[in-house]
């Protein structure tokens, strides 16, 4: 029965049509029909839709010439490659897409390798062949040059029009392998996503390896040994449809009134009560990379800002956060998140799916601070750096670049990697027109608007993507902002000493536009240890007084006075300026 | 029980380039409906009690003829007076003749308020009003018929200089008038002037020093009037004390029995004879705030026991008033609680805590 089932992902560059495909892919095995197709249709997300991304995996199942087919979608930016490593754990197959016009990215590289680790077959497509600005024959030869395959082991489609998607489907069946497990085996099901419902509890994604799972079954968590009763099982086509058992091979879920949102863990293994099994090999936790405080901008939002951060967890293992104190913000979290994207989408899905308001703070990387006395301390929060006198020396993270860049641009992107304190490693040339050039990169500054600079120094062809190399030691301080000659804890941040003047002098000025006037004349400083760098002065406040009081109009003068309430409503107090909560993040815009 | 009586006439002979209110070009056959309207309004609605003031104001009341002026008077004969009784209307400096002087002095009329805004041509001409007119001897005129005369005067012009605002108090100052308003130009959206930008903000600020400091022999009662003792708007004080008034007219309010009344701005709806377009009853904790925002305008501020007794209740338990008298922001003075004058010049950053 394992025979007749293929369980794949898809992985790409993002924008080279991924959902597309599996819209597509989807329609051909008649999971869905032309008219019910709301385009794109596994990014349930509201997010997802909007920004055409998408964040979190989604499986479907999908009759296909008596096959039964897996599709495991994944996310291509490169803050989420967890994610698809998630996904490729479940899978014995990848399709690696290629957009024709755009030939190897980032982190097609990237996802190629992460296929590589899982072992899983890889089946190269080059899509968008439809395209008048397509130049299929170059794409071809790049994937032939940077990863070995045969000429035509490689399959074109356009996942717009159809094109040679019947094609790839057969190619699915023919190549990818069939799941290895033994259904006669103890059960033993990957648990590679879940999600909370209101209704059912946590609802776990696994794949099924060894064995079978029935309704009623109790199961166990194998992490920390948590029995539940099975009181749903079922997959989605993407419709949700419910079964009664889930066999070795299948992708599926499982409701068993979960409450406790600690119980499930991503990439944990789930058996049956009475069983002893091995558990499986999930896959490296990623190690967050950026770490910012979360606020509550009410302080007392504080539970429920609690309570989304462990249902966002939930399905998002690689958000982690524990409480922190600030004393310019109150009560929070200190946060680790993959990357910038990954903050980003963060933050909105709290605003959205749990309309509270937050501040975020600069976000700081892990930094090692050797101390005098031989004692190594990891800082991700700029506030808990030591004093000065007692640091022997501090290093930083490092990633190496892989920046895909057409060689007109070589220049430009040199420009700006020194100017991001980079070193240059070398340059790998994919053809004559372009280039991957490596660099040296200090992880704190490809944090705020490198991504953005990097796409403006290259008209918007160059992609990118990273890898961690380790530390490396730099003259780094803490540079404070005092308001009103008070500091700021949440304002700090750790800068490379040759920087710290103009930085000091930027944000000076950036705060000045982004705090409004006060009662009183408000100075903004920024200073290294005792001494000020610069210094800004935020004026008092316009005239607001409502003068006229027109025929005893009265309603009319509460309503100006109730409008110009809500526009405060968002301030943060911090000592007696108010702050408007973007500013902890929009500080670093200028950098 | 109200005592207090707006009447709103919303016609004028020129709009003025600054104006928001709600006001259109006369036109003498609108204006003859609209005057039969008010009279029905008033049919309808008016308890019959005594009055204590009544203020006729626009819009330019002055601007009508005189057989609408007749037929206005001939309304207001229905009210009956207080003792000391205060009846103000609102007048432009070109309408101002024996005539019209004599019509107002023969109807119970015992205050005008006069918007002159500016003495000098160049801050008139900014204004978009009639630049020919020899204000002061107008006044002079005024003053043989009243002795209870308020001007308008508004600061913070376009290309106005420091000196320029002190010609126009120095002007005032020497006319001898018990009463002043002095607003700062507010640059209104939907007004001819609505693209120009405010004067800088120190400048503003100086000039808002300047007239405090000129006009010290005046009791600065309001945050935007100054006057010689006992003449103090006794009909505005009625909205500042958040006491209850009637108002008829087009957009005019009324705040009765706990409820805030506002009228249509429609002129072709009210001359059909439909009036009341918003209602807002009030609770106690809406009427404590309106007596917050309203009250703190005034010198003197809030008296606590008076308002203890009004509401039952213990002002200083309030959590927002106590920790803006910790700040500074209110202080407490004998009885009273004012607005640091201080941030008078700001008063709505405080009044936006207190609702």
């Amino acid at each position: 029965m394992n025979e007749k089932i293929r369980n794949f992902a898809i992985i790409a560059h993002i924008d080279h049509g991924k959902s597309t495909l599996a819209d597509r892919i989807l329609e051909l095995t008649g999971a869905i029909s032309k008219r019910e197709m709301s385009s794109q249709m596994l990014d349930s997300m509201e997010l997802e839709q909007e920004r055409g991304i998408t964040i979190k995996l989604n499986a479907v199942k999908l009759d296909y010439k008596g096959y039964t087919l897996h599709l495991i979608d994944t996310p291509g930016h490169v803050d989420f490659s967890y994610e698809v490593s998630r996904s490729l754990a479940a899978c014995e197959g990848a399709i690696l897409l290629v957009d024709a016009t755009q030939g190897i990215q980032a982190q097609t590289l990237a996802n190629y390798f992460l296929a590589l680790e899982n072992d899983l077959t890889i089946i190269p497509v080059i899509n968008k062949i439809d395209l008048p600005n397509s130049d299929t024959d170059k794409v071809i030869n790049e994937l032939v040059d940077t990863f070995g395959f045969e000429k035509d082991e490689i399959i074109l489609t356009s996942a717009k029009t159809g094109l040679g998607i019947d094609n790839l489907l057969d190619e699915i069946i023919k190549k990818i392998p069939a799941p290895s497990g033994n259904i006669n085996s103890d059960f033993r099901g990957l648990i590679f996503d879940s999600v909370y419902d209101a209704y059912k509890g946590v609802v776990v994604q696994v794949r099924v390896v060894d064995g079978k799972v029935k309704l009623k079954d109790k199961i166990k968590f194998l992490s920390n040994d948590a029995v539940y009763e099975v009181v749903e099982l079922g997959y989605h086509t993407p419709k949700e449809v419910k079964v009664n058992e889930l066999s070795a091979g299948d992708v599926g879920y499982i409701a068993a009134s979960i409450k406790k949102i600690k119980d499930v863990q991503i990439g944990d293994t789930v058996t049956l009560e009475n069983l002893k099994v091995k558990p499986l090999e999930g896959y490296k936790r990623m190690k967050s990379m950026v770490y910012s405080g979360i606020y509550p901008v009410e302080t007392n939002k504080y539970d429920e800002l609690k309570e989304a951060l462990e249902k966002l967890s939930l399905n998002d293992a690689s958000l982690i956060y524990e409480p922190e104190v600030s004393k310019a913000l109150g009560f929070g979290f200190r946060c680790g998140f993959l990357g910038l994207l990954h903050m980003d989408i963060i933050k909105e899905r709290i605003e959205r799916e749990f309309n509270i308001d937050i501040i975020i703070t600069s976000p700081s990387v892990i930094y090692k601070v050797y101390l005098t006395n031989n004692e190594v301390k990891e800082i991700s929060n700029p506030s808990d750096f030591p004093d000065r006198q007692v640091i022997s020396r501090i290093e930083e993270p490092y990633v190496k670049t892989n920046i895909f860049v057409p060689t007109e641009y070589i220049g430009s992107i040199m420009e700006l990697c020194e100017n991001k304190r980079g070193n240059f490693i070398n340059m790998d040339y994919i053809d004559k027109t372009r280039v991957n050039i490596h660099y040296e990169l200090p992880l704190s500054e490809i944090m705020h608007d490198f991504f953005d600079k990097l796409k403006s120094y290259s008209k918007g062809y160059a992609s990118f993507d990273y890898e961690l190399i380790g530390y490396k030691q730099s003259d780094l301080v803490k540079m404070d902002i005092l308001l009103n000659g008070e500091m700021v804890d949440a304002l700090s941040m750790i800068v490379h000493k040759d920087f710290a003047y103009s930085l000091g002098k930027n944000i000076t000025i950036k705060l000045k536009e982004i705090i409004p006037r006060q009662l009183f004349e408000v100075p903004i400083q920024a200073s290294i240890g005792n001494k000020v760098i610069s210094r800004c002065d935020i004026k008092s406040m316009r005239k607001n007084v409502l003068a006229k009081c027109y025929g005893g109009d009265i309603s009319r003068k509460k309503k100006l006075l109730e409008k110009q309430k809500e526009g405060k409503k968002k301030m943060k107090m911090i000592g007696s300026v108010e702050i408007p909560p973007e500013a902890f993040l929009d500080v670093l815009s200028i950098k | 029980m109200a005592n207090s009586v707006y009447l709103h006439i919303p016609f004028c002979n020129n709009i003025c380039s600054y104006c928001d209110f709600c006001k259109f070009y006369k036109n003498d056959e609108i204006i003859n409906k609209y005057l039969d309207s008010l009279e029905n309004e008033i049919d309808n609605d008016f308890l019959g009690e005594k009055l204590n003031t009544l203020y006729i104001g626009g819009g330019t009341p002055s601007c009508l003829n005189n057989n609408q002026l007749n037929k206005l008077f001939d309304i207001t004969s229905r009210f009956i007076f207080n003792d000391n009784y205060e009846f103000t209307i609102e007048c432009n400096i070109e309408d101002i003749d024996e005539e019209i002087l004599e019509l107002f002095k023969n109807n119970r009329v015992n205050r005008l308020s006069i918007g002159v805004q500016s003495f000098i041509k160049k801050n008139l001409n900014f204004l978009d009003r009639n630049k020919n007119i020899d204000i002061i001897s107008r006044i002079n005129l005024a003053k043989k018929y009243f002795d209870n005369i308020n001007i308008d005067l508004i600061y913070a012009l376009k290309n106005q200089s420091i000196k320029d605002l002190e010609k126009d108090i120095d002007i005032f100052l020497s006319l001898d008038l018990p009463h002043i308003s002095c607003y700062s130009l507010i640059i209104e959206p939907h007004t001819k002037i609505s693209n120009i930008k405010p004067i800088n903000d120190k400048l503003d600020y100086d000039m808002f020093k300047l007239i405090d400091s000129k006009l010290k022999d005046y009791n600065h009662y309001e945050i935007s009037n100054y006057s010689k003792k006992g003449y103090e708007s006794k009909h505005n004080l009625t909205y500042w004390n958040n006491e209850e008034y009637y108002g008829f007219g087009l957009s005019a309010s009324s705040y009765l029995n706990n409820i805030r009344y506002t009228n249509y701005r429609n002129l072709t709806k009210y001359n059909e004879k439909i009036y009341k377009k918003e209602k807002e009853i009030l609770s106690l904790e809406d009427k404590m705030k309106y007596e917050y925002i309203l009250k703190f305008r005034l010198k003197d501020g809030i008296n606590i026991k008076d308002f203890n007794k009004k509401y039952n209740c213990n002002i200083l338990d309030n959590k927002i008033i106590k920790e803006l008298i910790n700040e500074d922001k209110l202080l407490i003075e004998n009885d009273n609680i004012i607005v640091n004058k201080k941030y008078i010049y700001v008063i709505n950053e405080i009044l936006v805590k207190l609702i």
